[in-house]
């Protein structure tokens, strides 16, 4: 099983706002897929699966959260 | 012309070794970006995400003693030339097991053992070195090919242009490899050029461009081969431009802003790291397992690499002043002020023959030609006819052949360059720049360049090369961009030795030990005493150390510490101050770097006075370091401050009753000499 964290996107950057879900709690993912899209310091950005499963979703859509929050779960 | 090539199969061994370099130089960018992510290490990183294939087909047709020159951005161009990665970890953490001993960094890696030359963190600026490894192979006929690898964004520097130029007049065996990453820092193609393909710029440059795919792991194979095949065969330079996207930002970790959120998705799926993986899958080259392993296997080459890397210690600090110079007593430094660097050794006693100072440089020239078929001279104007502007060349050629005397196109950076770079496999290139003013337009490949190589390749690599710079300075009329004597910019570079001869005798000593000197030395020679210092020189071949002063006077009341053009000056000063019951002593310094400390104190503490003349400008001269000096290690033993003497700040008037005003004059060192003698 493997945690999906917000990533730190740039040096100066503490938290993100998850502005958006590509996929669906439950669905199968592919390794590379994106699976959702974050906002910080006016930067955009899609976020892949790190690994091939099942996705299970622990964050919502327009939530501000902490580098390093736990927003997913992939099994 | 962009060439157009049948596509042939590409074999199934290849490619597996073109995507294992894949995968370790994919590895390299994860690890280094989760690291710096995570906080488990931090260091500079300038990331090459999207451009993996590009070196990692180059691997499967290089050869390791073929050589490669690259950029700050060309970690992935390390790891695939075979670049020893726990040496290349601890090199980017600055640990003393680095590959240069921590203090040259990523920017500057040098692996020689690997045909890994020369990593530069100047734009551009490897492809005038790369030439001078081309140069080097060509000459002593190795059949070796030189790659440099630089990004779109070089492509727009003078650097660049003078290396094409010089690569397709010489047909030189260089491989110009342009990463096209379409964004040159932040700034994006067409805004800084108008250029619509890179290759269209080869084919005025006299040489073929060809333009791959650098996404196609088959493209981008077979547009290599042809290349590499093509430099290998002789026929000179090729150019061959891999067009990919960066996907990570110009500095740092991360994705990329500049292609937007549906760019970045597109260009993800052209990147050949899932792209050839993918291919390899679906042809049946490799089965999923072998790839698995293939990636695990870089993965955990990788991780040994960093946790080594983070084991090792950093330099110590006794490595402050060892890979500056070859011989750590040239370094100028406080604990070095006052010792003996050399001791010249008496003059030859064999036959002479009364020459001026240009003659002594034509004799140096050629017994060092003469004796090592690796000394070779590079410049404007150097072959036969005219024999250099200056005629300090005069015969070389005829005597020793086109491949020996180049005369090189007037682009200063691109002659300086092929010094370096041949230097840097052996040979002892002299390099000549015609008027010292022009030092300016090839200082970053002298500064940047020649100066730290040593030390930031930790003494892996260095450059025994030979600058001679001739200056106009007192010449008369030849007006403000022709008349200065720049040694002040040298000085204050370290990593460079400075000659500065004031007799014939001298002259042919001097040059004889730069040229076989191991680190770059400039032999400045004063065109006025070129054609008026007359003496008698042994004609066999001798050497005069650096870092050995010469008292050409001997005086008790004042000293006038002196070098080049004002030695003559001070000479004629001191006839006329001896009328006047003043004995001044002339110190001539013959070496500027290193400097014989211990000669000028000896001097101004046995005459209490001392002054230094030089015909550079006074404001920041050499006579401030010089008298600074020695009043802070004499003070208590002078009887006043040592002054120094030099030309009025300001351009040189081309009106020579200006000119005359600005420079010292044995009339103005008189007027000085005895108001010191008065203090």
């Amino acid at each position: 099983m493997t945690d999906i964290q917000i990533p730190k996107l740039a040096m100066s950057m503490t938290e993100g706002q998850l502005t958006e879900w590509l996929v669906e709690d439950g669905a199968s993912v592919a390794k590379n897929d994106p699976i959702y899209v974050i906002e910080a310091d006016k930067s955009t950005q899609e976020i892949e699966a790190p690994v091939s499963g099942t996705i299970r979703i622990l964050a919502q859509a327009g939530e501000i959260y902490e580098v390093g929050a736990l927003v997913a779960r992939i099994e | 012309m962009v060439e157009v090539l049948t596509r042939n199969d590409v074999d199934a061994k290849t490619l597996k070794e073109i995507y294992t370099q894949i995968s370790r130089i994919h590895a390299t960018d994860q690890a280094i970006q989760s690291g710096l992510q995570s906080g488990r290490f931090a260091c500079t990183y300038w990331p090459f995400t999207g451009h993996e294939a590009i070196p990692a087909c180059l691997q499967a047709l290089l050869n390791n003693d073929d050589f490669m020159v690259t950029t700050y951005r060309g970690i992935h161009d390390q790891v695939a030339k075979g670049v020893p990665l726990k040496g290349l970890f601890s090199e980017m953490f600055g640990r003393a097991t680095g590959l240069n001993k921590g203090k040259g960094g990523s920017p500057h890696i040098s692996d020689p053992a690997s045909g890994s030359m020369l990593t530069t963190g100047i734009v551009g600026a490897g492809a005038p070195i790369a030439n001078g490894l081309a140069l080097a192979q060509k000459l002593r006929g190795t059949g070796r090919v030189s790659i440099v690898n630089f990004g779109d964004g070089a492509t727009s520097i003078g650097a660049v242009h003078e290396a094409m130029n010089l690569a397709g007049a010489w047909k030189l065996p260089v491989l110009f490899v342009v990463q096209n990453n379409q964004i040159g820092e932040y700034t994006l193609i067409p805004d800084y050029t108008a250029t619509k393909q890179f290759v269209d710029r080869a084919p005025g440059y006299g040489f073929r461009g060809i333009r791959a795919d650098g996404n196609d792991i088959v493209d981008m194979y077979q547009k290599a081969r042809e290349a590499i095949d093509h430099v290998r065969s002789g026929e000179g330079p090729v150019m061959l431009e891999a067009v990919v996207n960066r996907l990570g930002p110009h500095a740092g970790f991360g994705n990329t802003d500049h292609l937007g959120r549906e760019g970045l998705r597109e260009a993800k799926k052209l990147w050949s790291v899932r792209s050839s993986r993918a291919f390899l899958l679906d042809s049946g080259v490799a089965s999923e397992a072998e790839l698995t392993a293939i990636e695990t296997a870089a993965a955990e080459e990788v991780e040994a690499a960093i946790v080594f890397a983070l084991e090792s210690a950093p330099p110590a600090v006794d490595e402050l002043y060892v890979d500056i110079f070859d011989d750590p007593k040239h370094v100028p430094s406080r604990a070095n002020w006052g010792k003996k660097i050399a001791h010249a050794p008496a003059a030859p006693t064999g036959p002479t023959s009364s020459m001026l100072m240009v003659g002594a440089v034509q004799s140096a020239i050629d017994l060092a030609m003469g004796r090592d078929k690796e000394v070779i001279l590079l410049g404007e104007d150097v072959g036969d006819p005219p024999g250099g502007l200056w005629k300090t060349s005069a015969g070389l050629q005829n005597k020793y052949g086109k491949d020996r005397v180049l005369p090189t196109p007037i682009a200063e950076q691109a002659i300086i360059g092929a010094g370096i770079g041949s230097a840097l496999v052996g040979m002892r290139p002299i390099c000549e720049i015609m008027f010292s003013d022009f030092t300016a337009v090839c200082m970053d490949q002298l500064a940047n360049h020649a100066a730290k190589q040593r030390y930031m390749s930790g003494g892996a690599t260095h450059v025994p090369m030979t600058i001679r710079v001739i200056t106009a300075n007192g010449f008369g009329s030849t007006g403000a961009q022709h008349s200065q004597t720049l040694e002040a910019w040298l000085l204050h570079t370290p990593g460079l030795k400075v000659a500065y001869p004031s007799t014939a005798y001298d002259a042919k000593g001097l040059l004889t030990s730069c040229i076989w000197d191991d680190d770059p030395c400039i032999h400045m020679e004063s065109a006025p005493l070129l054609f008026s210092a007359q003496g008698d020189v042994p004609t066999e071949e001798y050497a005069i150390p650096l870092g050995v002063a010469d008292v050409k006077r001997r005086g008790k009341d004042v000293t006038i510490v002196t070098y080049g053009r004002e030695v003559v000056d001070s000479l004629a000063a001191a006839e006329l101050l001896a009328g006047e019951g003043i004995d001044v002593e002339v110190v001539d310094l013959r070496t500027l770097v290193p400097l014989d400390y211990a000669t000028v104190f000896e001097s101004v503490r046995k005459t209490g006075r001392g002054i230094v003349v030089h015909g550079a400008t006074e404001f920041c001269g050499l006579g401030s370091e010089i008298a600074a000096t020695v009043n802070e290690v004499l003070w208590r033993e002078l009887k006043a401050p040592m002054q120094r003497l030099g030309a009025l700040y300001g351009p040189i008037a081309f009106a020579r009753v200006l000119e005359t005003q600005q420079m010292p004059a044995p009339a103005s060192i008189i007027e000085r000499v005895r108001q010191l003698s008065r203090a």
